[in-house]
């Protein structure tokens, strides 16, 4: 009982250490673009937490999250640019709509199980992309929706600045890593979990292993949709284009690199493959002059090879383990004078 | 009213009668094992009265109900609990959360109420960790308690599977070869576990292979052979039953 309260306190801390270091980042940090990079690693933040629940605790995966990324962006854009509703509204909008559409569309996908969800779930990305590029008169087709998105705004403030809107974004990052936190450490948490333990022990048990996964599958439908519609209200204008598989991939990426089965697996997840795709885009132009975009899905593929090979834990239970390894040493070392 | 009641279950996979018209039945408090062969259908069995498979024909009633069409997790609410032949440990958590799954169904936070732990919330987790903890104490493992369930040596595994198992308290339990890999140590403390929970109410139908366990601690037996019960009675009436003799246990006879 005490172990527990003392593990549960260390997370406590933990967390509210990271919240100061996030928060006082943007005051030591004053290039725009390093900024613009931080605000988009915490939208993609928020998209991979919800991920992770998925994936990493009650062990189903989803190869369309780009897709429920886009609904949010989409739901976002449509509502305040075309009918001229209330941004906040319109987020609210898109999680509840977004929520509604997964959790019906689960019903049939997850009766499938694996290699058949994952293909199911890409299908299903797939046409809710099919669905952003043909209906034109909704969406703006290809080139994207026509008039401008408005910004978010806080009562008179207007978060039109990267330095505003990075408060933002992270904010609902960190509430969206606290809450899936709360989720994992909860009856509903372990209930997940069973199910990527045993399935067949967990049903034995009494979890309704067929309702939790579509209920998880909706809840992290819901963060990237949120997550969308910070990104419509970001970049202000939406297309397409960063709502396909490529992205949907990405999102995975992100996940598995940083470790699926802890919490702070997305925020190093997501930094870590931002930040290679970043210089990346500066450095292969340079070496290769012409190339293009196909490059990142080698070198995604690439990561994922690598990282299942050397850390199939993710990042954080690597650094983790190289880090007890390091103190163990330490240890043998004072020992022996 | 029997507390269980098995009428003519049939399970056939293919043209293979897994299970061929089982009948019996079990009275609350009772110590019932079903016995026989390697492929008699005892697992069988158990996966029809527990929903994971669905019987071909026959039905399965548990204190009036009609179980035979529930699915597994349906089953397992009206508080009938299991272990299983072949390890089903989560291997993703700790001792104590293996357990804690077990009291899903005697605890009912929801998705809302995970998201947000305010005070109810936050009270039930607390009293899931104790009884769990007491449930752990049960088998011996209350010290292992924050320990990763997969470290546990394979006995240990065993007897945590059954604590998970009693922290639904259920008012029966089936054990899938609760012995099987357990040392002579290992199999008394089973026992005492057995009987303690006996004890406290509840009714248990095991399948087993250790004959001396069996013959010792049971209040009835079933035998199976092929699918089809064969014989059914106190250990004494199996023990000098000429067929089960015959089919079963070859020339050597039983308790051995």
């Amino acid at each position: 009982m005490k172990d527990l309260t003392r593990r549960k306190r260390l997370r406590h801390s933990l967390i509210v250490l990271f919240t100061l270091f996030i928060f006082s980042l943007p005051f030591l940090i004053t290039n725009n673009y390093y900024l613009s990079v931080l605000v988009i690693i915490g939208i993609h933040t928020t998209v991979v937490v919800g991920l992770c629940l998925l994936m990493g605790y009650a062990g189903q995966i989803s190869l369309g999250h780009a897709a429920f990324y886009g609904l949010g962006a989409y739901a976002s854009g449509i509502l305040t640019s075309t009918y001229g509703i209330s941004p906040w509204l319109a987020i609210l909008a898109g999680a509840v709509g977004t929520g509604l559409i997964t959790y019906t569309m689960g019903i049939p996908i997850f009766r499938l199980k694996e290699h058949y969800l994952a293909l199911a779930t890409l299908g299903l990305g797939l046409i809710i992309h099919v669905i952003f590029v043909e209906e034109v008169e909704l969406t703006g087709g290809p080139s994207g929706l026509s008039k401008g998105i408005p910004y978010l705004s806080i009562g008179k403030l207007v978060l039109n600045t990267d330095f505003r809107y990075y408060f933002l974004v992270w904010a609902i990052a960190l509430a969206a890593i606290i809450l899936a936190n709360n989720v994992v450490h909860s009856r509903i948490g372990r209930a997940l979990r069973s199910i990527h333990g045993s399935e067949f022990a967990a049903k034995s048990l009494g979890v309704d292993t067929d309702k939790f996964k579509l209920q998880v599958f909706a809840l992290s439908a819901i963060y990237a949709s949120v997550a969308g519609s910070l990104y419509a209200h970001y970049i202000t204008f939406i297309s397409p284009s960063p709502f396909g598989l490529m992205t949907s991939i990405q999102f995975v990426v992100m996940a598995v690199v940083g470790g699926l089965s802890s919490i702070w697996g997305p925020i190093l997840g997501v930094t870590a493959v931002t930040l290679l795709t970043e210089a990346l885009k500066s450095i292969i132009p340079q070496l290769i002059p012409q190339a293009g975009g196909e490059y990142e899905i080698v070198i995604f593929g690439l990561i994922l090879v690598i990282t299942m090979i050397f850390l199939p834990e993710g990042l954080t239970s690597g650094l983790l383990k190289l880090y007890e390894g390091w103190r163990y040493r330490k240890e043998r070392a004072d020992e022996i004078p | 009213m029997k507390f269980l009641e098995i009428n003519d279950l049939t399970k056939s996979f293919g043209g293979v009668q897994a299970v061929n018209d089982v009948s019996f039945s079990v009275d609350k408090g009772e110590i019932v094992a079903v016995i026989g062969p390697n492929g008699a259908g005892k697992t069988t069995l158990f996966n029809l009265m527990t929903g994971i498979y669905q019987p071909t024909q026959g039905s399965v009633v548990f204190k009036d109900t009609d179980v035979t069409r529930l699915t597994a997790y349906q089953v397992a609410q009206l508080g009938i609990a299991r272990t299983f032949q072949n390890l089903q440990i989560f291997n993703n958590m700790t001792v104590l959360e293996n357990v804690m799954v077990g009291r899903h169904t005697k605890s009912k936070t929801g998705f809302l109420g995970a998201v947000f732990p305010l005070g109810p919330v936050q009270r039930e987790e607390r009293e899931i960790v104790e009884k769990s903890l007491d449930n752990l104490a049960m088998v011996g493992l209350a010290d292992k308690a924050l320990e990763a369930a997969n470290s546990l040596p394979y006995g240990q595994q065993k007897m945590l599977e059954i604590a998970r198992a009693v922290a639904l308290e259920p008012e029966l339990l089936l054990l899938d070869e609760p012995a099987a890999g357990l040392n002579s140590t290992e199999t008394r403390e089973l026992v005492e576990i057995i009987y303690g929970l006996r004890d406290r109410g509840v009714t248990i139908l095991l399948v087993e292979h250790d004959m001396e366990t069996v013959m010792e601690i049971t209040d009835r037996l079933v035998v199976l052979d092929f699918g089809n019960k064969l014989a059914e009675g106190t250990p004494y009436e199996i023990q000098n039953n000429q067929e089960v003799i015959a089919a079963y246990l070859g020339e050597e006879g039983l308790g051995c």
